[in-house]
């Protein structure tokens, strides 16, 4: 049916790269937010702009915080009859579930803590599960304070999950949609390479001033190659942290018994008890401990800061207590722990430096989640996000360039869809993403559910966009461009200016206030970026304009040469 | 492109080939990790050791297939290899297991 090798992968690529980008897109885009997602978090909680701190005093503010958690209501109403069995009981009331387990986590880039905890359900089905109903809650960690939890994270809970997962949580399917987009990514750019018959003479063509497809392709292909390695890593090691969990987890299949061997040899190892003794016992000084711990890492030349502390089995004899380095001064995320024995606050383990396979898993997905502290490296994450979109949406329009002449004189509609639908994922995202700060910035800092409003915002926008964009389509169908490219730039420019204006009304933050009087870079490198973007929105749409006028003019241009492609 | 368009025996193809490149490929990939898991265990490496090294191979491997789905001359082949495969490999995990636990 292919008639050639090259014609095979052009096909792929094409409707491949059509089927998916749309999902691609949104990966890219969302991720490159992602790269400064605890600063979009400073934008939208602005009682949260002050400095990151570290992991406060465990004794003072931390045990009296987790004292004050309870089981999550949603968590308990969905797992605690499954968990829990009924022959030996009626159910503990949510209230009254003994606490498990503790942890706290923090990054250098973080002012606010996340915390929570795992509740013992008294009297499980199956005694060998973890059998936790689980709690979390952000707080100050200078005061022990909690921040109010209908409040949304806007980077860190909602942009974050957005680039893994779509937010589409039912039966993980955004996680499974995501997966198969980020092979589609891997094999899209192998097949793009092979269709490349000039490859190296191509490698950093640009030809601006040619006609639109030709342009077109050569920046396609530039966004493409250029960052060639950046797209091929970030596809491969975000496909690489799920893997275990949701595309291959061979371990929680048929290899169950070996991997529960393995846990079982790991235990006896380690020291580190799997299970409750059944024997109440009291907490020794957790701040002694990681005294001891920074002590510890101190003693092997290494940056001391506490990352993730976790307490296990609390209360109970077999608890130990885990402390993690934090990772701002290497790749990989926390790590070096030590255990102590809760009780006591005697040493339990040393971790020894990992093996060769799990050090370079580490490295890989580390530098993909980067909480390492470099500053440039996290904006060279953007730009590669950034032109990993440029590449996808030229890949769109050039799609669209190609056929719509042919699709015109066929009278097929086929050009127009793919159009609005690349113009809905490519400015639409754009307009739901900086519609949400806008709205954010509106909406009462006490409005009861404001997370909810903001998120419901954000999809009503994006869906609006598609809706514009496909009634603004008639001109593609007579070989045009879609107004509603313009005019969705447009609107880009407007919300992200008003976002940083209502940011200045509502908070007293303006520019002069972040970069110079009080510099706090959190909320000034977003206002900068929502600047930036409101002139290249405004820029592109100038520039559209001018297209559209000058083929109005030329109604009957001559058609563009055919391009070997696809 | 060809003009595959008014001959269903060629959409037929073209569908058999998404088959094997998604689910096929999957399957493969799947048998693939967890026969060369069990295999390294078997060897001596700790378990997550194993896994984590045949999950990336496995990555991989799905990427291959999936090009050579649409690669491959003779589709009938293509889905004969990923089907017999995802057995093989998936009979193979499961004696090995036996075997070390035993």
């Amino acid at each position: 049916m292919f008639t050639s090798f090259r014609q095979s992968m052009a096909w792929l690529h094409t409707w491949f790269g059509l089927a998916l980008g749309y999902v691609l897109m949104a990966c890219f885009f969302f991720g490159a937010l992602s790269v400064f997602d605890r600063e979009i978090d400073r934008w939208a909680l602005p009682e949260t702009r002050f400095a990151p701190q570290p992991m406060p005093s465990f004794d003072k503010v931390l045990l009296p915080a987790f004292a004050r958690l309870e089981a999550d209501p949603a968590d308990y109403a969905l797992n605690m009859p499954a968990l829990h069995d009924a022959a030996k009981g009626p159910q503990t009331p949510r209230q009254e579930l003994p606490p498990d387990e503790y942890w706290a986590y923090t990054t250098h880039r973080d002012p606010v803590l996340a915390i929570g905890a795992g509740f013992r359900v008294p009297q499980p089905k199956d005694p060998g599960l973890e059998n936790h109903i689980h709690a979390n809650a952000t707080i100050d960690p200078r005061s022990g304070a909690a921040v109010p939890s209908d409040q949304l994270k806007i980077g860190s809970q909602w942009f974050y999950p957005m680039h893994y997962s779509l937010n589409w949580q039912w039966q993980n399917m955004g996680i499974f949609t995501v997966g198969l987009a980020g092979l589609v990514m891997l094999v899209a750019l192998v097949s793009g390479v092979i269709m490349h018959r000039k490859f190296f003479r191509e490698f950093f063509t640009f030809r601006p001033q040619k006609q639109t497809q030709r342009s077109l392709l050569d920046l396609h292909n530039l966004t493409g190659v250029v960052a060639l390695p950046f797209h091929f890593f970030f596809a491969f090691t975000g496909l690489l942290i799920f893997a275990g969990f949701y595309y291959f987890p061979v371990s929680q299949f048929q290899l169950k018994p070996l991997h529960d061997q393995h846990e079982i040899i790991e235990a006896r190892e380690t020291g580190l008890p799997h299970q409750r003794a059944g024997i109440p016992a009291p907490l020794a000084s957790v701040d002694a401990m990681m005294a001891e711990a920074k002590r510890r890492w101190a003693a092997r030349d290494m940056a001391g800061e506490v990352g993730f502390l976790q307490l296990h089995h609390l209360g109970d004899a077999n608890g130990y207590v885990s402390i993690y380095r934090a990772g701002s001064d290497r790749v990989a995320l926390v790590g070096e722990a030590i255990h102590f024995k809760a009780s006591s606050g005697e040493v339990l383990r040393e971790e020894p430096p990992r093996a060769a396979v799990p050090a370079l898993n580490e490295f890989l997905t580390g530098l993909h989640l980067q909480h390492f502290e470099h500053w440039l490296l996290r904006w060279l994450y953007v730009l590669g996000g950034l032109l990993g979109c440029a590449c996808i949406a030229t890949g769109f329009i050039f799609f669209v360039e190609k056929r719509k002449r042919q699709h015109a004189a066929a009278g097929s509609p086929g050009a127009r869809v793919v159009d609005a639908l690349a113009v809905g994922c490519v400015t639409g995202m754009v307009i739901a993403a900086v519609g949400m700060l806008v709205v954010n910035r509106l909406l009462p800092a006490g409005l009861s559910g404001k997370g909810e409003w903001e998120q419901q915002i954000f999809w009503g926008l994006w869906l609006l966009a598609f809706v514009h964009a496909a009634l603004r389509g008639a001109p593609v169908a007579q070989a045009r461009i879609n107004p509603a490219w313009r005019e969705q730039c447009w609107a880009i420019a407007a919300l992200a200016l008003a976002a940083v204006l209502l940011n200045w009304l509502s908070t007293g933050d303006h520019l002069l206030q972040t970069i110079i009087l009080e510099p706090y870079w959190a909320v000034a490198g977003v206002d900068l970026s929502l600047l930036a973007a409101a002139g290249l929105a405004a820029l592109a749409a100038r520039r559209l304009a001018r297209r559209e006028q000058r083929a109005l003019l030329s109604p009957s241009a001559a058609p563009e040469t055919e391009v070997v492609h696809a | 492109m060809t003009r595959t368009h008014s001959r269903p025996l060629q959409q037929l193809g073209i569908a058999l080939r998404i088959l094997a490149a998604i689910p096929g490929g999957w399957a493969f990939s799947w048998g693939f990790v967890a026969c060369g898991t069990a295999a390294l265990v078997a060897l001596g490496a700790p378990f997550h050791d194993a896994e984590t090294a045949l999950l990336m191979l496995g990555l991989l491997v799905f990427a291959g297939v999936f090009l050579w789905s649409f690669a491959a001359r003779s589709v009938l082949r293509v889905c004969a290899v990923l089907v017999g495969g995802a057995l093989l490999f998936n009979a193979a995990a499961l004696l090995l297991q036996r075997a070390i636990l035993s």
